[in-house]
């Protein structure tokens, strides 16, 4: 597929993209120097387990959803968390791969990207009717909660109606527009919102699976216990 | 350097009135309501907890409501969604955002932050301290890993730093402070205790000559206990001390620092929970152990196992449980079990979250159990998934909440009752308080009882 695109259309693909790449980097830097900066969890105890292993182990944590209780007894849920969140990296990755690698959008990657999209549209706004209905999610949502999903859900909508179009070898259309003036926005957005919770998620996955690992919690073999004392 | 021998026990032996605990006694300060003044100090506390385990947890949380179903309170009591783990913990989050994210400093209102005022501050009491045992069984079911635990935990050191905390808490914690043991049992009180105690164990067949020594020089392993136990428990010590011998273990109890409690992980008083810490260790020291033994204790274990050596930068030697210790001796056959004393009856075992979730003990009670015992069955959730029972993080030291916590406890309650057993073990004197009233309030036929006191009527002498 080529990506025959206007002048205007051009500097929001590209420059104005990278500039607020470059924005969304320079906040993700300062956010993850502060939390550096502070001092990590100590272990001077005698370690029963391996606080690596323990790390690498809670931050697969994502891929194993028998791991938790809450992901095991819901499992449907945890499927519609991995189709939105897969649907996330492939709408960010068309957001590049337009303007940059166009050749790559071949109609069945395309498809793909937009069944992705489709789902996690689906998937969204499911999230919205939960956020606004259920009491225990109610009571602990904040105007910026529901201005994510709406947000995403309203991405994968638009990149939905951009793609098929795109498919139909129109590279350059209102929708288009709409698409990257919304990526703009979120590259923009997304360190001041809970959108960033990408970033954090290694921090307090590795803290997790050090603590829980050097004490033997995470990874154990129940029959080859280490025993203390030796 | 003198030449005289080493005396054969350590002075604190000869000296049974010695002033143990701090030299100069305190009460701290505890105030029932929040003022300005309380407010601006913890505006001032606030940095000093942020920890990058803290910080990372208090930016972490994404509202997904996953924890909804882990924590005991939201599912026992699940009319209040006000017991939400992520509710709970937002009392704390917003007051965080409001100082340090940006767009909480901002824009409060959009990212939920909030200034912290009278009533916040009010609301960070009645859920952290009221509503929260720091069990985390949420931060093993959120995706996030946010560790509530120790989120909690720091929110309490703020509250109580300024004088806000649950005052039969603190109570304990000073009692520990002004006396060396949580309740002010006096050392020659405790030695006499202990020789009492010896005697009723010699007076049991076969034990003629097991002994308890006490502040017994180069023992290999220094035995702590739960204040609990010698004052409304001896036969806890009895029993432990009774699987020891049998096991040929050379132990000794010390006459000072034995209390192996550490109420500061409660409060969040880092300062207090490093000055027990040091005094226990210099103990061990004294008495040149090997190894310090943590009796059956849930926080206790926690407290010096694994908090103690990061409180006091590290010990000189080694720590382990009585749980740990037990299943080896059982491993190693150095004691015969008869199971059939306790044919008739049928055990369940509760594990105590400070020695499972956050203590990595899970297995050794089992072979334990297993191995005395014919009718044993698991709860529902167990192990590393275990529900707190609602006495932990000091709840039992907070009547005010009482009533809370004993609706929270409904889960647990239940999850015995489904075993169908009789005896509902557990190693920890919060869980045996908390599962002895829970049992009775929702009208469980169950008895409670430790590890120690199911093996040793089943000791073959």
């Amino acid at each position: 597929m080529e990506n025959k695109v206007g002048y205007a259309l051009w500097v929001l693909q590209e420059p104005v993209q990278y500039i607020c790449l470059l924005a969304m980097a320079s906040m993700y830097a300062i956010k993850i120097y502060t939390l550096m900066k502070k001092p990590g969890p100590p272990e001077k105890a005698e370690l029963k387990g391996d606080r690596f292993a323990g790390a690498i182990h809670s931050l697969l944590n994502v891929l194993r959803p028998w791991g938790m209780e809450s992901t095991s007894k819901n499992p449907y849920f945890y499927l519609e968390f991995l189709v939105f969140h897969i649907a996330v990296v492939l709408t960010i990755g068309s957001t590049f791969f337009i303007p940059l690698f166009p050749t790559l959008m071949t109609p069945v990657v395309t498809k793909v990207i937009m069944l992705f999209m489709g789902l996690a549209f689906l998937i969204g706004l499911r999230r919205i009717y939960r956020r606004f209905t259920a009491p225990e999610i109610r009571i602990i949502s904040s105007p910026d909660d529901y201005f994510a999903i709406i947000l995403m859900t309203t991405f994968f909508g638009v990149g939905f109606v951009t793609m098929s179009l795109w498919l139909e070898g129109k590279p350059e259309t209102g929708w288009m527009w709409i698409f990257f003036l919304m990526t703009t926005f979120f590259l923009l957005y997304v360190p001041f919102s809970k959108i960033s919770h990408y970033v954090l998620y290694p921090f307090n996955r590795v803290i997790f699976g050090q603590i829980f690992g050097g004490r033997g919690v995470l990874n154990r073999n129940k029959t080859d216990i280490k025993w203390l004392p030796r | 350097m003198s030449n005289s021998p080493e005396p054969a026990v350590a002075p604190a032996e000869s000296t049974k009135t010695e002033k143990l605990g701090a030299p100069v006694e305190r009460k701290w300060h505890v105030k029932s309501e929040f003022t300005p003044e309380m407010l601006q100090e913890m505006e001032k506390l606030l940095p000093t907890k942020l920890s990058r385990a803290v910080a990372a947890s208090l930016a972490g949380c994404i509202h997904c409501g996953m924890c909804s179903d882990a924590c005991h309170y939201s599912v026992s009591i699940p009319e209040d969604k006000t017991l939400l783990p992520a509710y709970k913990a937002d009392r704390f989050r917003k007051w965080y955002k409001y100082r340090f994210d940006w767009m909480g400093r901002i824009f409060p209102a959009f990212v939920g932050a909030k200034p912290l005022t009278k009533e916040l501050a009010e609301d960070m009491y009645d859920k952290l301290f009221g509503g929260c045992t720091m069990c985390r069984r949420c931060t093993f079911n959120c995706p996030m890993g946010v560790d509530y635990g120790l989120m909690v935990r720091g929110a309490r050191g703020i509250l109580t730093q300024v004088g806000r905390v649950p005052e039969n808490l603190q109570d304990t914690v000073d009692t520990h402070y002004n006396h060396g043991n949580n309740m002010a049992v006096p050392q020659d009180e405790f030695v006499e205790t202990i020789e009492w105690i010896e005697e009723e164990l010699q007076s049991e067949d076969g034990c003629e000559n097991f002994k308890i020594p006490v502040d017994k020089k180069g023992a290999r392993y220094f035995l702590t206990l739960n204040p609990r136990e010698p004052k409304y428990y001896p036969l806890t010590i009895q029993a432990s001390a009774k699987v020891l011998n049998a096991a040929g273990v050379d132990f000794t109890i010390s006459s000072r620092y034995w209390d192996l409690t550490n109420y500061a992980l409660f409060n969040g008083c880092d300062p207090d929970a490093k000055l027990f810490s040091q005094w226990q260790v210099d103990d061990v020291k004294r008495l040149g152990c090997e190894y310090l033994l943590a009796g059956e204790c849930g926080h206790g274990y926690r407290a010096l196992r694994w908090e103690s050596p990061n409180w006091v930068g590290g010990v000189p030697f080694k720590i382990t449980s009585m749980m740990e210790l037990m299943a080896k001796i059982v491993q190693d056959g150095r004691i015969k079990l008869d199971k059939s004393v306790w044919d008739g009856h049928r055990f369940t075992y509760h594990d105590s979250c400070n020695i499972a979730r956050s203590g990595g003990v899970m297995e050794e009670p089992r072979i334990i159990i297993r191995a005395a015992v014919n009718d044993f069955v698991e709860m529902e959730h167990n192990r590393e998934q275990s529900f707190c029972c609602g006495g932990g993080g000091g709840a039992l030291a907070m009547p005010e909440f009482a009533k809370r916590r004993i609706a929270a406890g409904k889960i647990k309650a239940d999850e015995i009752r489904a075993t169908g057993a009789d005896h509902c073990l557990q190693s920890c004197h919060n869980c045996t308080d908390q599962l002895k009233e829970i049992v009775d309030h929702y009208g469980i036929k169950a008895k409670v009882m430790n590890l120690a006191e199911l093996l040793s009527p089943a000791i073959v002498l």
